[in-house]
């Protein structure tokens, strides 16, 4: 259980970041070639990358306690959000796809734990 | 004020971060590796690879310190026992020499006190184990820094923290696109690149860098600002009596010893109370007062645990009945709770490795962005010579010079740190004083490195110095396969995990490493088309350009 939880946590910083910056025209050019923008899809990445983020931060605290959770979040949110920089760079045509299965993975595994516990 | 506020704090950020910049950059990364100091230490000892892994229960642990104190110190005035934790297998013991008689000749301060380290389940001391500054040679570095008193040290290292401080904060006012910036890093583009590396190492980990600054400052507050206590405490008692009053776990009996011999009391039962009044909690530290003495004093310091706060609760027994004496820090202030907190997200003891890991990562992200604004100021400041190069004349002493420095502060320190391991394994067993020699090989290798920065601070130098940190990082899980009995083959199955974990942390950073040379190396194939496609227009060339253009980054 720790450990799905901790998976939880790195999975669903992930997913969130990533939400997060293909709701930025920058990084929808990265992605998607030069003009592209998220449109009506922007809002809604920007809302599920917050939830994401907030899940990632109710992991932490569950799995590290109510002091120890919010360094192990911040950690987290940390390296995230430097593989999201490099998966920007390293693997533009792949990046939705590690996305979408870092936030499967987060609500999968969210659900899997609420329901076992 | 002409400029504008922004304007005026981009000056105070590049100037407050490149004055400090190089001693920032050597406390970042002796920082950042004191996170693993007890596996460090545990790596620099191969002799100890090969002890049985399973935990000693700590009744059975003390009781071995115990006897072997007994035997060894029994005159000690003063005992102090680690005991083993999951990190640290073996106990670490300390004691104090009685004082030398009267009109004889003084002892040298090493002599005074004696340390060993015991293997907790044969109760006999680890002798074999070389002698090592091991991790705690880097976590000293980094506040105490080396060859000079330690006084000094910490007021240098605690100016160039709060110049750290005021980068921080500056650098924040003065990225104005803080959110659109958040993911961007763009390549091959220059100063543009060096510019995004800086934000992006700097904005990713902002929280992890104002907290390790501050706290850092926090955990010698004392020592930078004692004038509120001192006020205080003016009439009752001073600084003494403040500390006792705020630090009451760490309030120490100051017993005299009677003279008069009397047998001591079994730590046992005193391990049992005070474990069960610590909800369970283990005892980490043992002191002894005047063993062996009819007014002897044992005190027990509760285990570090998964608590964010440093300062761990005691209690005191008397040595020879055995009977409590008192328990002190079992309720902290909500002022000394609070710096107790800071102090303990500083030094990072409380977590699991997962949590050390990413604090390890977060403060080797705090070196590369020390380093990128290091190398920034460098090439900003070249491009206001772009004219005068192209001419043939030189780039100004002051860049010169911050070119030197960043080739030695950036590239030499992990060769140093490099050599400081391959000492630790090659040097002969027997040599006299081998943890210092350990040492000297880190100053030796850094001392190299940052000589031959300033002589040539060229591309070709950055290369062969980062190359050779790449090397000599990389190959030490294969020079810990040759002198240990544990190389990754076994360390990664059946543990000791410290050292399988140093093994491959030693292997990201040799590749980490090797990637900088491959970035330098494209640079300098770009500089060298450069150049030829400007030697093909002007034929006569002075030599000057090229060794001239070949610098920097």
């Amino acid at each position: 259980m720790a450990s799905l939880l901790l998976a939880l946590v790195f999975a669903a910083s992930l997913a969130g970041f990533c939400a997060l910056s293909l709701a930025m025209d920058r990084h929808s050019e990265d992605v998607y070639g030069r003009g592209s923008t998220p449109g009506p899809w922007r809002r809604w990445l920007q809302l599920g990358g917050t939830v994401l983020l907030c899940l990632s931060l109710g992991a932490s605290l569950q799995a590290a306690g109510s002091s120890i959770g919010w360094v192990l979040w911040l950690g987290a949110l940390t390296a995230a959000a430097q593989a999201t920089v490099a998966l920007l760079g390293l693997a533009p045509r792949r990046f939705p796809w590690i996305g979408l299965i870092a936030a499967a993975f987060a609500v999968g595994g969210g659900l899997v734990y609420l329901l076992m516990s | 004020m002409k400029e504008g506020f922004r304007q005026s704090m981009a000056w105070l950020h590049t100037w407050s971060g490149l004055l400090v910049g190089w001693v920032l950059f050597m406390v970042f990364m002796a920082g950042t590796a004191s996170y693993f100091r007890d596996e460090i230490t545990v790596w620099m000892k191969p002799e100890l690879h090969g002890l049985p892994q399973a935990r000693v229960p700590t009744v059975q642990s003390a009781e071995a310190t115990y006897a072997y104190l007994q035997q060894h110190a029994a005159d000690s005035p003063r005992w102090f026992i680690t005991l083993p934790t999951a990190r640290e297998p073996s106990a670490s013991l300390f004691w104090t020499k009685p004082p030398p008689p009267k009109g004889a000749p003084p002892v040298d301060r090493r002599n005074r006190v004696g340390r060993a380290m015991l293997d907790p389940s044969t109760g006999q001391a680890s002798a074999a184990a070389r002698e090592t500054r091991g991790g705690e040679f880097f976590y000293r570095l980094h506040f105490d820094l080396h060859y000079m008193p330690a006084l000094w040290a910490r007021w240098i290292v605690g100016f160039c923290a709060m110049f750290m401080l005021v980068a921080i904060f500056s650098g924040i006012v003065t990225h104005k696109r803080i959110f659109k910036d958040f993911f961007t890093f763009r390549p091959k583009k220059g100063q543009r690149s060096w510019l995004d590396a800086h934000n992006v190492t700097a904005v990713l980990a902002l929280p992890y860098h104002a907290m390790i600054t501050y706290t850092g400052l926090v955990t010698l507050m004392f020592m930078y600002m004692p004038w509120g206590p001192q006020a205080a405490y003016k009439d009752s008692g001073g600084t003494q009596a403040f500390f006792a009053e705020a630090f009451a776990g760490s309030a120490r009996e100051q017993s005299k010893a009677a003279g008069r011999a009397a047998p001591m009391a079994p730590i046992a039962p005193m391990l049992a109370q005070a474990s069960a009044h610590w909800d369970g909690a283990d005892v980490g530290r043992i002191a002894v007062n005047s063993p062996n003495d009819a007014n002897a004093v044992v005190t027990l310091r509760r285990a570090d645990g998964p608590q964010l706060s440093y300062e761990q609760p005691t209690m005191q027994f008397n040595g020879v009945t055995g009977a409590l004496i008192g328990t002190f820090g079992d309720a902290t202030r909500p002022a000394a709770e609070t710096r107790s907190v800071l102090y303990g997200l500083h030094i990072g003891r409380f977590g699991d490795p997962l949590v050390r890991a990413l604090l390890f990562l977060s403060g080797l992200a705090g070196c590369l962005m020390v380093a990128t604004g290091l190398l920034l100021w460098a090439v900003k400041e070249r491009q206001k010579f772009a004219r005068t190069l192209k001419q043939g004349g030189r780039v100004s002493v002051g860049l010169r010079l911050v070119d030197g420095l960043n080739l030695g502060a950036i590239a030499g320190l992990p060769v140093a740190m490099a050599s400081f391991f391959w000492a630790n394994r090659l040097l002969p067993l027997g040599v006299a004083d081998r943890g210092e020699a350990e040492i000297t090989w880190f100053f030796i290798a850094w001392g190299a490195t940052a000589v031959l920065g300033l002589l040539r601070p060229t591309l070709r130098m950055w290369q062969a110095q980062l190359a050779l940190g790449a090397l000599l990082f990389a190959s030490l899980p294969v020079l810990n396969a040759f002198t240990g009995p544990a190389p990754l083959t076994v360390s990664l199955r059946s543990g000791p995990s410290a050292v399988a974990g140093f093994d491959l942390v030693a292997l990201a950073l040799g590749l980490g490493l090797a990637s900088a040379v491959w970035i330098v190396e494209r640079k300098r194939r770009t500089s060298a088309a450069r150049r030829a496609a400007q030697a093909a227009q002007t034929p006569q060339a002075p030599q000057q350009v090229l060794v001239a253009s070949e610098q920097g980054s």
